[in-house]
């Protein structure tokens, strides 16, 4: 809205008044809502940068038991004995709600289990097997974890990134357009009031 | 809901023994484009776990919409691809690479 698209009426300047001070409150607001998720973000950060070295260092783990038990038991052992298995871990996506941004929360089934429960034999395999079958476990329950903090953590960088644009747009753009917008007005009223002034004295003159 | 795992055959067979059902073998990467989109549209399938270079591999539309896909969640393994995107991400947003 260009400053000389409005007309300078006395109705149009409260009406503006109105708007400038809607802005700024919701401004405000805004701005509280970024620092808050900027807060929720760097409590987030730390967690993920834990749970992305956690879940590094077990897929090296997983990898390395896995290459053993290949070795020593033979790919095709391995892969029999993977396809015994019956239990399948389930996941539950809840939502959570930080600041009005939906979040995941996963919730999971026990995905470790003992020996017995797996469901394979344990004389046809070696406890090599075993081990990187314990391993996997342990890196898919990192999985999971590691899903829900990192979605989270993109979820908030969206809307850190929409409330910052939202923010910006308002201070930098809409607000001091308004503003211009206003001083206009009030000028253009006072110059009517002097030219009004000059006619009535040209007049009784 | 369930994990699915999309892969070459010896990155699979591991999480068969941690008991996830959904898996996917691919062996070349002209199957891995579809398999992964065929996944992503599964409703039932709640998080997708890929290895960093078969990610690397796929089309950068298919990998932005992975990144931004939160039903199904995708977790890379391996690879520097998954930290490294996250990290881009937080430079974009928070204007400050964080992540170090």
């Amino acid at each position: 809205m260009g400053a000389k698209d409005i007309k300078p009426t006395r109705s149009e300047l409260i009406e503006l008044k109105k708007k400038i001070k809607l802005s700024q409150s919701g401004h405000k607001l805004l701005k509280m809502k970024r620092d808050g998720l900027i807060l929720e973000f760097f409590d987030i950060l730390s967690k993920a940068k834990d749970v992305r070295s956690e879940l590094d260092k077990a897929y090296e783990v997983a990898n390395k038991k896995i290459g053993i038990a290949n070795a020593v038991d033979g790919i095709i052992t391995v892969k029999s004995t993977a396809f015994a298995l019956q239990d399948i871990p389930q996941i539950e996506l809840e939502s959570r709600n930080i600041m009005g941004v939906v979040v995941p929360k996963i919730e999971s089934s026990s995905v470790r289990k003992s020996i017995e429960e797996r469901g394979y034999g344990i004389l046809g395999t070696s406890s090599y097997t075993d081990e990187a079958a314990d391993a996997y476990e342990i890196l898919v329950e990192n999985i999971i974890v590691a899903a829900e903090i990192e979605t989270t953590m993109k979820k908030l960088l969206d809307d850190i990134e929409k409330t910052k644009r939202r923010v910006n747009a308002l201070e930098f753009k809409v607000i001091p357009e308004m503003q211009e917008s206003m001083n206009f007005i009030t000028l253009r009223l006072e110059e009517m009031e002097r030219e009004n002034t000059f006619r009535l004295k040209k007049i009784k003159g | 809901m369930e994990l699915a795992v999309v892969g070459r055959s010896e990155f699979v067979t591991g999480f068969r023994l941690a008991g996830i059902k959904k898996i996917f073998e691919v062996n070349n990467h002209v199957e891995l484009e579809p398999t992964v989109k065929k996944v992503l549209e599964d409703r039932d399938i709640g998080i997708l776990v890929l290895h960093g270079d078969d990610l690397s591999k796929l089309p950068e539309m298919l990998r932005n919409t992975i990144n931004e896909s939160v039903e199904p969640t995708v977790v890379t393994l391996g690879g520097s691809g998954q930290s490294s995107n996250l990290r881009e991400k937080i430079k974009q947003s928070v204007g400050v690479d964080l992540w170090k």
